[in-house]
């Protein structure tokens, strides 16, 4: 259901952030 | 054709013509975030274009999904105040926002593909890209130090929360600042603008200025963009995407949503013609390109002058005098300049003189509305309704102020202190493309650079 998909876009969202900011750190090391 | 028929026709025809409106105002919005990203680009120096052009993507892309996970939601939730409470016009609240603007459940029918639903969609794209305006507003001023995370969780706090509860405060029907106040910001001066502005500001107190901006003693170098004429065409696309913008602040006539029945409103239910939008966005345009030429020959300020044209009347579009846009326009231009100056004098390094053109000049609007525009209905109705005056746009003004500083300083002070606001130094002197991307802009330029060393 529709509810469903948002769940999972909202996850996804929030691991894409941390993913980015995981590999942006690791660029200033 | 049978009476009823006829009226089913031209029920249908008026339906197409709304809904196409509204979706026309999306492309041409989007031509801001063309111009923003043009605009950016070129004030950035050569070592870090693709780092800032990632940012500006980015800062998109983020706005406009959260806006659709929350933002739409907050807009209709919050604009009673924080208790989230039902307004008099019935289309507020957190039972009414729960029952449309969020994308599951019973309201899920809203948020998507519904043959029943002409409006939603074009309603909620027009108002995800003012959401991304903002975002992209706060962007120019952070460039060549700020982390990229960093700064999508702040477009995120700016795009789908701060601004949105000023829209809801004072744009919605039910918003407290219009029924208590009598808040009149057709063209979104204040709640858009100097929003983003400001919040702008408070983050930029967090992150600081970029290497070699100023010097041991105080005084600022000037840290000159790569490619001006980029800037030049990316200011005045924004400018054309702007049409856009101020159309779907209108609310067209005929539907069961409309204010009325044959005359254009205001998001307020007051009445206006595009026809008053066509005189005055040129004047304005105009008068605070010439207002900027009077205090600065920079291209770049007196292209920034335009924007600051439109700003400054942005609040009162829909009711001023041509002749009197002309003069707030100018004076508009008049004093960006130097009051971009007086940030710099107190050590805030706003690369593109954001903080100024948007917020500052957002205020001014808000304000001289209140000079100019008192007495004026703020809202559709019989006797009763709230009037525009002084206080009550200067009452706006504080409150937008606050609701763009106060978040804007506080997420980033979190920010700063988990390491995810400010590039770190030698990274900001190797340059960001190098560091983060890593590719250099223009290959070529770069090639040649490392021959000669």
């Amino acid at each position: 259901a529709p509810g469903f998909y948002t769940a999972l876009s909202a996850v996804l969202i929030v691991v894409a952030l941390f993913i980015g900011n995981k590999k942006e750190q690791s660029h200033y090391k | 054709m049978s009476p009823d028929e006829l009226q089913a026709a031209i029920a249908t025809t008026n339906s197409i013509l709304a809904e196409t409106y509204y979706f026309l105002t999306i492309p041409l919005m989007m031509i801001i975030h063309a111009g923003f990203l043009a605009y950016e680009m070129g004030a950035t120096r050569v070592k870090n274009v693709l780092a800032s052009g990632i940012k500006n993507i980015l800062a998109f892309a983020f706005t406009i999904i959260t806006f659709y996970l929350f933002g739409w939601w907050v807009y209709w939730a919050f604009p009673t105040g924080f208790d989230l409470s039902a307004g008099p016009a019935g289309i507020s609240g957190l039972e009414y926002a729960n029952s449309i603007a969020l994308a599951w459940g019973e309201s899920a029918q809203y948020m998507g593909p519904n043959i029943a639903d002409k409006a939603s969609g074009v309603f909620f794209a027009a108002f995800a890209l003012f959401a991304a305006t903002t975002a992209s507003i706060m962007s120019g001023s952070l460039i060549e130090r700020i982390q990229t995370v960093g700064f999508c969780i702040l477009a995120i706090v700016l795009g789908s929360f701060a601004w949105v509860v000023a829209a809801a405060w004072g744009w919605h029907a039910d918003g407290w600042l219009v029924t208590d106040w009598g808040v009149h910001d057709f063209g979104a001066a204040g709640l858009v603008h100097a929003v983003a502005g400001f919040f702008a500001l408070g983050v930029l107190i967090n992150l600081g200025p970029r290497v070699g901006k100023f010097n041991s003693d105080g005084s600022a170098n000037d840290i000159q963009g790569h490619n001006i004429p980029s800037t030049m065409l990316g200011l005045f696309l924004i400018l054309v995407g702007f049409f856009g913008f101020l159309m779907a602040c209108i609310i067209v006539p005929g539907e069961a949503w409309s204010w009325s029945a044959t005359q254009s409103a205001t998001i307020y239910g007051t009445p206006i013609t595009l026809s008053a939008l066509g005189f005055n966005i040129i004047l304005a345009i105009s008068g605070g390109i010439i207002g900027a030429w009077i205090t600065t020959r920079d291209p770049f300020w007196m292209m920034s002058g335009a924007l600051a044209g439109i700003i400054a009347t942005a609040s009162g579009l829909d009711i001023y005098y041509p002749s009197l846009v002309i003069l707030i326009s100018i004076s508009a231009g008049i004093i960006l300049k130097p009051c971009a100056d007086f940030l710099e004098k107190r050590g805030i390094d706003d690369a593109v003189g954001a903080v100024t053109v948007h917020g500052t000049i957002g205020l001014y609007g808000v304000i001289l509305l209140g000079v100019f525009a008192s007495g004026y209905p703020a809202l559709s109705g019989d006797a009763g309704v709230p009037v525009i005056s002084f206080v009550g746009q200067l009452v706006g003004a504080v409150v937008f102020f606050l609701l763009g500083f106060v978040p804007g300083y506080a997420v980033s002070f979190v920010l700063a202190k988990m390491n995810m606001l400010r590039v770190p130094d030698d990274v900001q002197i190797k340059g960001l493309d190098l560091v983060k991307v890593p590719a250099p802009a223009y290959p070529e330029h770069f090639l040649s650079e490392q021959k000669s060393d």
